[in-house]
């Protein structure tokens, strides 16, 4: 099982492409792989022919984990004759067929499933198979064994008795079927009582999580659970960045085809911020807190309200805000596009989540693990506030949104984070973004 | 009785329609002066004339155009299209303008007209001149759509689509022009949406159509020699009207159902025979109806790739031997 990102422990095989016995070709897919995050093709590594399977679908295994056995060849396999080659499918088909059957005598508990026509007819004679052989492939019972066991009255055919059994006389049946037990008289029933009208609407809908759900659910409990979180916000005058929004977003929009928004501003004061106070861009290993050189930033990405990724932009410290905004962007489409590879969620150093769109006010995000704290960016709203000024305070109408943080409590105190907030919130209120951009 | 090829009961089939009724015309590509390029309408130019059978450009568009308005007018127009593919060209006019007059019109409009056209592979005249697109037809709502497999019936069931009042698309089979029947002397009329029980066993039921049918029941031969497996053989003929009828009763008695299509995979008429048969014949199937068609594929020209992707003897044989027990 290979490792596909940085924190996978294991992984599920979902299916495989080849079976024991078939040749393989190098780079050619062998079988599929589901982690926490992404789904992926894993090619063969080289020509050879797939001995053995070791680990099957379904099966979750750590990474590390043996799961076939490819035995290298020398030379190709002769290539298939058009009566071969024509026999094949029909025996592609047939033995999805016989899959099935063998598949439905699993469920069945061993014994060979009976067929429609067999439960007819053992329905309408008031019979009932029991566990063994009918003359059907594996012991099948077959309409004819019916037909045939019913034509001799239900009396045993004139074989020999297995040999353990004692010499019974009418008790041993060829087919294994039995008369149902004549049903007992029944009970007066009581007053049926009315039944409620049925509701339209189900009261209650179940609806199985989907893999990315199972995995975020698992994330977020072990995230809260590993973390002390604690949670710290400022409100932030968004003034300069709506002055340079105005001023670059109508010509971006032309030239880049989508729009500028507040994230790759805060983005790129984040990348900043965190320059003053590494502590921030950091991780917990034991007893240790490991600090990063480089912000990798991952961005929390919403796939249409049916789950949440957050892929990771690499070295964001060394992109402008212009840089940031198409990183961020071309992040976004690929993770709605289901593009990207486990290489995209691996090394994030910190996490910003952005719910700003919905005008909400604050969120307490989950920390995304290992990281040691995540920033969540709410709604930016004008609001009137209060400017102060050598001749006295005025009001204003400014663009206000909150930042905020949860940290690990682990990794840095109260007064760290909020010196870094403190930070972060003069970085965005007092650059000139117009001229900071790219 | 008179032993007559495929073809002649085609042109057969035509004369003694136009020589009944004297609203039947005929046109299409190269059918009158050559006798058409299967050679399937030789003969019929010099017996009833070039205003009654007539040469057209190479336009489906205008050919099932000038049908469709000769129809709607009082006439009884055959018209050909010489390659089954190329109903692509004219399907507006067949699905959206025949199909619907009667209806749209609510009965003051009708087409009585038989489109006949050269359908299925086995010549190597590569994917757009060998497809079987008799379910294109079967999908649109107010067509009939007719797939004789032998001589006798070519005859007798294109003389009843001419005399039927509803559209009739006539799929001609390219690779059993040669083959030989009886056909029945005199005039001879069969019946649309009736199938045929060509031979009958106990062990499965074989659905077949068209060139698929002589296949199916070479298949049923070498089942009951080489795996003392009897089969039921079905020829369909009709696509629509279908008889369900006779399937389900065949079906019933064998409780196992296997269609063999030469057309592509998916959405072929087997899957609408199967989808019937698990709905209406449940409680009698002893085990899975399997389909035998072509692969979903453009079909190749080269010859062994072309026997490699239609069902084969071969093929129809290994399939039902391994499925049943």
């Amino acid at each position: 099982m290979p490792q596909l990102g940085e924190t996978v422990s294991e992984g599920t095989v979902t299916i495989w492409h080849k079976k024991p016995g078939d040749a393989v070709s190098p780079d050619e897919t062998l079988f599929e792989v589901a982690t926490d995050k992404v789904d992926t093709e894993v090619p063969a590594p080289t020509r050879g022919v797939l001995a053995e399977i070791l680990v099957q679908e379904g099966e979750t295994v750590e990474v590390g984990t043996r799961l076939a056995v490819l035995r290298v060849e020398g030379e190709d396999a002769a290539p298939a004759g058009p009566e071969t080659a024509a026999a094949a499918p029909a025996a592609a088909t047939a033995s999805v067929a016989d899959a099935t059957l063998a598949a439905a005598a699993r469920a069945a508990g061993g014994a060979p499933p009976l067929s429609p026509a067999v439960r007819r007819l053992l329905a309408e004679h008031g019979l009932e198979a029991a566990d063994s052989s009918g003359t059907g492939r594996g012991g099948r019972i077959k309409p004819g064994d019916v037909r045939d066991f019913i034509a001799a009255g239900g009396k045993p055919t004139a074989t020999e008795p297995e040999v353990e059994e004692p010499a019974a006389t009418g008790e041993d049946t060829e087919l294994a079927v039995r008369e149902t037990a004549p049903e007992p008289e029944p009970e007066p029933e009581p007053e049926p009582e009315p039944e409620p009208e049925p509701a339209s609407v189900p009261d209650r809908t179940h609806t199985p999580f989907n893999r990315l759900r199972r995995r975020t659910a698992a994330h977020m409990v072990r995230s809260k659970a590993t973390s002390p979180h604690v949670l710290q916000a400022v409100e932030v005058d968004f003034h300069n960045v709506a002055h340079a929004r105005q001023a670059l977003g109508p010509g971006w929009k032309q030239a880049e085809g989508f729009s500028l928004t507040w994230l790759p501003f805060v983005a790129r004061a984040v990348c900043q911020a965190l320059a003053d106070f590494p502590k921030v861009n950091a991780s917990i290993e034991g007893d240790a807190l490991v600090t990063w050189r480089d912000v990798h930033l991952a961005i929390a990405v919403d796939l249409d309200f049916d789950g949440l990724v957050a892929p990771v932009l690499r070295d964001a410290q060394t992109l402008s805000v212009a840089g940031l905004a198409r990183a961020i962007h071309h992040l976004a489409r690929r993770a709605r596009a289901e593009e990207l590879s486990p290489d995209d969620f691996s090394g994030g150093t910190y996490t910003i989540s952005n719910s700003g769109a919905f005008g909400t006010l604050i969120t307490a995000p989950i920390i995304n693990q290992p990281q040691v704290a995540i920033l969540s960016t709410d709604g930016v709203r004008k609001r009137p506030v209060v400017i102060e000024g050598e001749d006295g305070d005025t009001i204003a109408i400014r663009p206000i949104g909150v930042l905020a943080q949860s940290f690990d409590h682990r990794a840095i105190d109260g007064a760290y984070s909020a010196a870094f907030l403190n930070r972060l919130r003069e970085i965005i209120e007092a650059s000139d973004w117009t001229k900071n951009f790219d | 009785m008179a032993e007559l090829t495929y073809r002649e009961a085609v042109a057969a089939g035509i004369a003694q329609e136009m020589a009944r009724d004297d609203r039947v015309v005929f046109l299409g590509e190269d059918i009158a002066a050559a006798g058409g390029v299967f050679k399937a309408t030789v003969g019929l130019l010099e017996r009833f004339g070039p205003v009654r059978v007539r040469d057209t450009p190479i336009s489906e568009q205008a050919i099932v155009g000038a049908a469709m308005g000769a129809a709607m007018t009082g006439l009884r127009p055959i018209a050909e299209i010489m390659f089954s593919d190329f109903l692509a060209v004219c399907w507006d006019m067949v699905a959206n303008e025949i199909a619907k007059a009667r209806y749209m019109s609510d009965g003051q409009i009708e087409c009585p007209l038989v489109i006949r056209t050269a359908n299925g592979a086995g010549s190597r005249f590569g994917a757009q001149h060998s497809q079987s697109v008799e379910n294109w037809a079967m999908a649109i709502p107010g067509l009939k759509v007719v797939a004789p497999s032998t001589p006798a019936d070519v005859k007798g069931l294109l003389a009843a689509a001419v005399r039927d009042p509803d559209p009739v698309l006539f799929f001609e089979h390219k690779s059993l022009y040669a083959t030989k029947g009886e056909v029945p002397d005199g005039e001879h009329v069969d019946e649309l949406g009736t199938a045929r029980v060509l031979t009958r066993g106990d062990d499965v039921t074989i659905i077949a159509l068209a060139a698929m049918v002589p296949r199916a029941l070479a298949a049923a031969e070498r089942l009951k020699d080489e795996a003392g497996i009897s089969a039921t053989v079905i020829d369909l003929r009709s696509l629509v009207p279908l008889d369900t009828k006779t399937i389900l009763a065949e079906v019933a008695r064998t409780g196992r159902a296997v269609t063999v299509e030469e057309n592509p995979r998916l959405c072929g008429w087997g899957a609408e025979i199967a989808s019937i048969i698990a709905e209406e014949g449940f409680w009698n199937l002893d085990g899975p109806v399997l389909r035998i068609t072509t692969p979903h594929i453009p079909l190749p020209s080269a010859d062994h790739l072309e026997d490699l992707a239609l069902p084969s003897v071969g093929r129809i044989f290994e399939t039902v031997r391994a499925t049943l027990d």
